[in-house]
């Protein structure tokens, strides 16, 4: 049975979801982040459509800013304002790769009984996608300093993507592409807040952050 | 052509980051003039979209876009007088951020695809986090923080929801545009559990935004730390502006046959926000909070009228028009109260009837539009949803629905009589000039008059909309 590149290159995304799981420095799940927006932004170009110079140009432009300029941003922030580098946990490390392993099973499981037809040729799109989107959540839910949950958010967006991607959604490229443009705007802004957090804070604890609840 | 009701606005607003304090303020007046026209015209045209396969002009669009048009523009008249009163850093943008905000909002009204509908909402996020920050404290950065989080992270659902929803039209429609319209005709041909899936997803997301309980969280913050005119706004318009991606996807939801499904869910959740907000009004010690949750109470009946279907939705839409613009005025007269007694804190208020005459009449006025007292329009959408309820044999929600209201309107009043009448010897701080108290006045008058009289026009655009969900006056 021959492996596709496809498969190949997604398997490495399931390695780094498993290693955000167990990093506990933010620097790495920023690298970790960046490599997974390279990988699945060159993914339609193995996905058997045909290339419009459109769509290569749509989708070098998510390479672009899926790959590099989301993840700079996040790190010109804390480069700025010289941040604490450690994620905070409130599961432990390895209750966390455990949970990794489980997740990545489960996606795996779950992905073999949805029986997706568009995408049969690759057996590891979905189960990438919902590891993905899940390891986003972990992370949401499960780290207290802010720069690990801006990541989080970045990776769901990133397994949404990837489902849309492999679901071969028939919309626009215009229309993908603005989609792109609100979430880069939205991680900017989240940049302005995370360096203004350091500004007012001194660090970005987001234990820090429960003085408004009734 | 319809795209340039947002288009302008849009353009104005990049200007305004870098126009100096009193054209910035000049500007956002005329802009809301000139969108109300363009409005009203849209509404009386029905003109086709330039970009046909992206926007439309929808009967339920158009409800919220007079809505949103006619709340600028009384809000932007008093954000003048605001403006003139309380020391806002960096004014460009906060009236650009107003500006883009109505842009963005406009945008979600008029759009039909279900990705550009996503697209528009993610956007009021985006444009609306700056205008939460505006006082630059740190209480004001957490609540930014928390919104532009939960809020983004939520509509993310509602982004996969999208995808599910578009994944149900399958290899048999493959031709089929994805917008709303065109998915609910082709409804019957879409896969049903990727259907149901897609509007749970869309519901959550979506939910998150509107203040549906439990994703509600960031509401509270963003309205109290909000500067009051950006909380008119916020909790006027924006909350509708994500009620209409629900809405629109539960009507592919009722073309489908799936009706019940999707009812009995925001039933559920509507029930949720009402519990939540009787938790929570209860023991509120601060006005503005206190009208957040009265604005999750009445998303929550919103919802819950939607789920019920038939005269209950009717309700609901009566409900959204009436709390859009009586929230708004509270939030616009809770800015006056703030000015002038410098605090949030209802125990540092008091005597309102005394010291601030004219805002005392527009905040109790809304007081008792909000609450729900016969004849104004809230009762008489609450008393449809309830009847379409009993009707329908939802017998126990109904009656949890009732009580929950009785306890809000408890915990409701007793706050207002002690924001009213209470001694204080604090000394108002602010002088009511008309700008900020005509506004309010106008508002509520809009409401009123709306409980008697709804233009024949209206009516028909209302029927229009609420038809589609399986709503309708029996």
């Amino acid at each position: 049975m021959i492996f596709n590149p496809v498969d190949i290159i997604l398997s490495f995304v399931l390695l780094s979801v498993l290693f955000s799981f167990g990093t506990d420095r933010v620097q790495v799940l920023i690298k970790l982040v960046g490599f997974q927006g390279i990988v699945i932004s060159i993914i339609p170009f193995f996905i058997g459509h045909d290339m419009t110079t459109g769509g290569t140009v749509f989708t070098l432009a998510t390479l672009l800013i899926r790959g590099i300029i989301i993840p700079l941003s996040i790190f010109v922030a804390i480069r700025k304002g010289a941040i604490r580098r450690l994620v905070e946990p409130i599961v432990g490390y390895h209750a966390s790769i455990l949970c990794g392993l489980a997740l990545i099973i489960g996606a795996t499981y779950i992905s073999a009984r949805l029986d997706i037809v568009s995408v049969s040729g690759f057996k590891l799109l979905e189960p990438t996608a919902i590891a993905l989107l899940v390891t986003g959540m972990f992370l949401l839910m499960a780290r207290r300093n802010a720069i690990a949950m801006v990541i989080g958010y970045i990776m769901m967006e990133n397994g949404i993507y990837l489902v849309g991607s492999g679901l071969s959604v028939g919309t626009r490229h215009i229309v993908e592409f603005g989609i792109l443009l609100d979430v880069l705007a939205g991680v900017m802004i989240m940049a302005v807040i995370l360096r203004n957090i350091k500004q007012t804070f001194d660090d970005v604890d987001t234990a820090l952050l429960r003085t408004l609840k009734d | 052509m319809v795209e340039i009701v947002f288009a302008i606005p849009f353009i104005a607003g990049l200007i305004a980051f870098f126009l100096p304090k009193f054209l910035g303020r000049s500007l956002l007046v005329v802009i809301g003039a000139v969108h109300l026209t363009l409005s009203f015209r849209l509404w009386k045209n029905h003109p086709p979209a330039y970009f046909d396969q992206y926007f439309a002009v929808t009967p339920e669009g158009m409800l919220s876009l007079l809505v949103i048009s006619l709340l600028f523009f009384l809000i932007s008249i008093y954000t003048v007088g605001y403006l003139r009163e309380s020391e806002i850093p960096s004014e460009g943008l906060f009236t650009g951020s107003m500006l883009v905000f109505l842009a963005t909002m406009t945008m979600v009204t008029l759009s039909d695809h279900i990705m550009v509908m996503w697209i528009a909402i993610e956007a009021t996020t985006l444009a609306s986090a700056p205008l939460i920050y505006t006082h630059r404290s740190a209480a004001s950065l957490e609540a930014t923080w928390k919104y532009v989080l939960i809020c983004s992270v939520g509509i993310a659902m509602a982004l996969l929801g999208s995808v599910l929803v578009a994944f149900s039209m399958g290899q048999a429609n493959s031709g089929t545009p994805l917008s709303f319209s065109a998915l609910a005709g082709a409804a019957k041909t879409l896969d049903p559990v990727w259907l149901k899936a897609g509007f749970v997803f869309v519901l959550v997301g979506y939910g998150t935004k509107m203040g549906l309980a439990p994703m509600h969280t960031w509401l509270p913050d963003a309205h109290s730390e909000a500067p009051s005119p950006a909380s008119a706004l916020l909790s006027g318009v924006l909350l509708n502006c994500a009620y209409l991606g629900i809405f629109k996807t539960n009507k592919i939801m009722v073309a489908a046959g799936l009706q019940d499904f999707s009812g009995g869910i925001l039933m559920v959740f509507g029930l949720l926000s009402i519990l939540a907000a009787a938790t929570f009004i209860l023991k509120q010690n601060e006005y503005k909070r206190m009208l957040a949750y009265s604005s999750i109470e009445n998303m929550g009946i919103i919802a819950f009228g939607t789920g019920v279907g038939g005269l209950g939705v009717y309700g609901a839409v009566i409900c959204m028009l009436h709390h859009s613009l009586i929230k708004s005025s509270l939030f616009l007269s809770s800015g006056n109260i703030l000015l002038g007694y410098g605090d949030r804190l209802i125990k540092n208020t008091g005597n309102l009837v005394k010291g601030m005459p004219r805002t005392f009449v527009a905040f109790f006025a809304g007081f008792a539009g909000i609450a729900g007292f016969p004849p104004f329009g809230i009762f008489i959408g609450e008393f449809c949803i309830v009847i379409a309820a009993f009707k329908a044999g939802f017998h126990v929600a109904v009656t949890v629905f009732i009580l929950s209201l009785c306890v809000i309107f408890a915990g409701f009043a007793n706050q207002v009589m002690k924001i009213s009448f209470d001694e204080t010897d604090t000394v108002i701080k602010m002088k009511e000039s008309i700008s900020m108290v005509w506004p309010q006045y106008l508002l509520l008058l809009t409401s009123l008059v709306l409980c008697f009289f709804i233009p024949d026009s209206l009516n028909q655009t209302i029927s229009d909309a609420i038809t589609a969900i399986g709503g309708g006056l029996k």
